[in-house]
């Protein structure tokens, strides 16, 4: 008996030994620590490659525990009011400037004891907010030798004769753009430079100086030459580099994508004309990419060590130096300014010559007001598919989708809604939504579905109300959503590309916005649609509708 | 030799040998006499003494730079290794954290400003002050710099020509409340004139330019009273006018100075920071966005790096006596000519030339550095101190 228990006791230890060997092997072998980031999508393509290259090299915390990061671009603004709802969690917030920093930190203390991050950060990389314009079109307005700044850009904005003036009546009208205040940093900063131009200042604007109904005035005549607004300066500039001229004459974006185009077309790779970076000469912000492990309660001590090492390694030298080939500014003062930053790649390393002072978090967050009541109106076309192949899930998720679409249209912009299966419906005319928007809600909460899909006529006839009944001053667009292949129309897909992409407008004509919903929509077709008049094609099914219907609204 | 004389002289020896090690673990200052290859076998390892020092920021790279050396010494207190416990923080966050209950055993501050308004604090909080400053050895200076004025060079030819004249902050005043900025001397490209500073209640740099200022708004070095900031509004006036042109307040004087260089001239034209910051970032200036120049402003004040052993309860005569050591060491001439020559700070000791080759005092000459300096301010007592902090902190902070 006594064997029999000293044997039991014998294995029962070695058991437990090897159980808790096993244990520690796993933490030392095992343990990972996640590292999310969001951040500012302009500085892709220099981060992503070194998350990929920091993660392959299995960082280690002072634990032994691996880091792992994880990096999902997003809008700097938008992102931040992610968080502060509590939609994300992140370990580290990294927008593309520390202008929004101080708001963030004054909503977050709203119902927190301390601010979101700390109040020094560190810089990551730099660039300055520029205006980039087609060279000839720089030249045209005295560009290098004469200084252009916002004022001018507002006035050019403002001219009903546009480039006619400067003797140019063939490029048009002065197509201007900037993104979205609500989503992104460069947006913010457009609508703050813009309040700096109105009110003739550089410094201490005050929230009286928003009260002007003059600047009121103003503000509404720049933002009338804004082609449409957008989600990220990225995609801004994207869009801009690869349809040219006649699409935008100058868009607000970072030093580095202009250096970025630039090295394109001197390799090759992209047949546009030069592109400059203009400084404005009363002064601009920087991008500076700030680094903030956020004070929050789902950062462990763990994360914000592994999220600092992270930082560290950004900050070192060989990392540093890779930014310069990205078109960025090495935070690193040691680091020289070489090639690529130089004129060739219409750029300008001693300038900008000045800032404007970034405003106080009140005097920025009534800016990001005071613009969506002078932001340019939208005039809309909504085409949704309703034939037989809706039924269930899809019809629903549509419905909701666009109840919420129509909510966050504001009172001023003009809303027509149409419906399509073997024939075309029309819900309501083109009309102010904010005298229509709860009988549209209702009448849209009864979409039913049923028949076949006349999708050309359906959009053909959307174009064609648009053109005829919308304002040519608003920012003209028609969303159509499809979850099949045409049917029924009496109209031939080429004719309908034929009308719809004639317009001489450039980025000023309607444009189509195509949503592919669920797997047999003909990506295709509708891609070629969208593409044609400079909208944007997306891939959805139930679950994403409204995240698409949530980015279309951002380029109103 | 004879065998029993020589018998005899190796007991000898090996009852001396063993008296030593016997003596040696009582007393670790005997070790050093025991017979090394079998001491290190033997005896156990000597317990350090343990040193707790606070130390400000702006001489971490110096510090890392040679405490390695001072390891290597192999420097003791009776014997007994003397183990460093550094810790690097803010000028006013370290006398906070004193005053706090923090219980290091040496500070090391930016300046003396900072003993001198620990001594009054310390002295209604505790009834006594816990450094006494002026007795002995306890508080010794370890490098100086003063605070000087860095510009863009380009800028501030446009703005003073060739040297501004004595009335520097005055004229500073003058050219930051101008409306019309840089527009005023043919430069409206260069838009309004920004000048930064650090935040005087987190970083001594901003504290020792708000004195400055001061001091220079009454013409004196010295006898400045309570009296002069709490009652004079033509004072306060124009001290809140120059520093309410200041955007944003930095916490630390290397990153100020570092943002200077990384912006390049649209952020900082003007900055007030140590002469050994300036110099540290001169290079880094020339290559990304042009050369910098530094003014010494008509009086000025010394960070003179004051390293303190403290009179409290904690302190052990052997740790006090192992600060010393380490100041010594601090104080040697290698130690003071590597914070000359790579970190830009003038040694206390003055044998040892500023101006020898390869000094950043001879390179960066034509910089407007210079071996010598305006006269010193007088350093006023604590209180009046804390009163010219307080009334900054109510109306300026942000």
């Amino acid at each position: 008996m006594k064997e029999h228990i000293s044997s039991f006791f014998s294995l029962t230890l070695i058991f437990s030994f090897l159980l808790t060997a096993c244990g520690a092997v796993q933490n030392i072998v095992g343990k990972t620590v996640e590292v999310s980031i969001v951040y500012g999508s302009e500085k892709r393509a220099w981060l992503e490659p070194l998350v990929e290259q920091y993660n392959a090299e299995k960082h280690q915390t002072e634990d032994g525990a691996t880091i792992l990061v994880q990096a999902s671009p997003m809008g700097s603004i938008e992102s931040v009011d992610a968080i502060i709802s509590g939609q994300i969690q992140p370990t580290v917030w990294s927008p593309a400037s520390s202008i929004y920093v101080p708001v963030a930190n004054a909503e977050w203390r709203a119902t927190h004891a301390e601010d979101l991050t700390d109040s020094k950060l560190n810089d990551l990389v730099l660039s300055p907010v520029v205006i980039a314009m087609w060279e000839p079109m720089a030249r045209t307005l005295g560009w290098p030798e004469t200084p252009i700044g916002w004022s001018d850009i507002a006035e050019l904005a403002i001219s009903e004769e546009g480039w006619a003036e400067y003797g140019y009546p063939e490029w048009g009208e002065f197509k201007f753009g900037h993104t979205h205040p609500d989503f992104s940093n460069s947006g913010i900063s457009s609508a703050i430079a813009e309040v700096y131009a109105g009110v003739g200042k550089q410094r201490g604007l005050t929230l009286d100086d928003l009260q002007d109904t003059a600047l009121n005035s103003f503000l509404t005549d720049v933002e009338s030459s804004i082609i449409h607004y957008g989600r990220s300066t990225g995609f801004f500039a994207d869009r801009m580099f690869e349809r040219g001229p006649s699409y935008l004459s100058a868009a607000v974006m970072y030093e580095n994508l202009v250096v970025e185009q630039e090295g394109k077309r001197l390799s090759g790779q992209s047949p546009q004309l030069p592109v400059v970076a203009i400084y404005p000469k009363e002064g601009t912000f920087w991008s500076n990419h700030p680094y903030a492990v956020l004070n929050a309660s789902w950062v462990t001590d763990e994360q914000r060590s592994a999220a600092l090492d992270f930082e560290a390694y950004l900050l070192d030298t060989p990392q540093q130096s890779l930014a310069i080939e990205y078109g960025f500014r090495p935070a690193d003062p040691s680091i020289n300014l070489t090639s690529p930053l130089d004129a060739q790649h219409g750029v300008e390393i001693g300038q900008p010559q000045t800032v404007l002072e970034v405003p106080t978090a009140e005097v920025t967050a009534a800016i990001r007001d005071l613009w969506k009541q002078v932001k340019r109106p939208v005039d809309l076309v909504v085409v949704m598919d309703t034939s037989g192949s809706m039924m269930g899930d899809k019809i629903s998720a549509a419905r909701s989708s666009l109840m919420e679409f129509i909510r966050l249209l504001n009172d001023r912009d003009q809303l027509q809604v149409m419906t399509f299966n073997d024939d075309v419906y029309h819900l309501s005319d083109l009309s102010p939504i904010g005298e229509k928007r709860e009988s549209l809600l209702n009448r849209v909460s009864g979409i039913v579905e049923g028949g076949g899909t006349s999708l050309y006529d359906a959009t053909l006839e959307a174009y064609q109300q648009l053109e005829t009944n919308g304002n040519p001053d608003h920012i003209r667009a028609v969303v159509v959503l499809t979850d099949g292949k045409d049917t029924e129309s009496q109209a031939k897909l080429s004719q309908v590309l034929a009308e719809i992409g004639g317009s001489e407008e450039g980025g000023n004509a309607i444009k189509i916005f195509t949503i592919a919903f669920g797997s047999d929509a003909d990506t295709d077709i509708l891609e070629q649609i969208s593409e044609v008049t400079g909208g944007k094609q997306y891939k959805g099914d139930v679950n994403t509708i409204h995240e698409i219907y949530a980015d279309i609204a951002t380029f109103f | 030799m004879h065998r029993s004389l020589r018998i005899t002289f190796i007991v000898i020896f090996a009852i001396a040998a063993l008296g030593i090690f016997a003596v040696a673990i009582f007393f670790p200052a005997f070790r050093d006499f025991a017979y090394a290859p079998l001491r290190e076998l033997i005896l156990p390892p000597p317990k350090p003494v343990i040193v707790n020092i606070y130390y400000s920021t702006e001489k971490s790279d110096w510090f890392d730079g040679v405490i390695d050396d001072f390891y290597k010494a192999g420097n003791t207190v009776d014997g007994k290794p003397i183990e460093l416990e550094m810790k690097k923080m803010g000028s006013r966050e370290m006398y906070l954290a004193v005053l706090d209950g923090e219980q290091p055993d040496a500070i090391s501050p930016a300046s003396s400003l900072q003993i001198a308004i620990l001594q009054d604090l310390s002295e209604d909080k505790f009834g006594e002050s816990i450094v006494k400053a002026n007795q002995g050895d306890n508080c010794r200076s370890l490098v100086e710099t003063p605070l000087v004025l860095v510009s863009w060079a380009e800028r501030a030819q446009a703005l003073w020509g060739a040297e501004p004249n004595s009335h520097l902050w005055q004229k500073l005043h003058s050219a930051l409340t101008d409306p019309q900025g840089w527009a005023s001397v043919n430069h409206p490209e260069w838009g309004y004139i920004k000048f930064g500073q650090t935040s005087p209640l987190s970083s001594n740099s901003g504290f020792m330019t708000i004195l400055l200022l001061t001091y220079d708004f009454y013409s004196k070095t010295s006898g400045l009273r309570a009296e002069d900031i709490l009652s004079n509004q033509e004072y306060q006036q124009w001290f809140l006018e120059f520093q309410g042109t200041i955007s944003q307040f930095g916490n630390s004087t290397g990153t100020y100075m570092r943002d200077m260089v990384a912006y390049g001239p649209s952020t900082y034209d003007f900055v007030a920071v140590y002469e050994a910051t300036a110099i540290e970032h001169m290079e880094n200036a020339s290559n990304r966005y042009g050369d910098l120049k530094v003014y010494y402003p008509p009086a000025t004040v010394m960070s003179d790096h004051p390293l303190c052993v403290l009179d409290a309860e904690w302190v052990t005569p052997q740790k006090a006596e192992a600060v010393q050591v380490f100041t010594d060491f601090l104080l040697s001439r290698e130690a003071q000519e590597t914070a000359l020559l790579d970190h830009g700070f003038r040694p206390v000791d003055t044998n040892i030339p500023l101006d020898q080759p390869g000094s950043p005092f001879l390179i960066y000459q034509g910089n407007g550095i210079q071996v010598g300096i305006p006269a010193e301010v007088e350093i006023p007592p604590g209180n009046v101190l804390d009163t010219l902090l307080n009334f900054w902190s109510r109306n300026i902070q942000r």
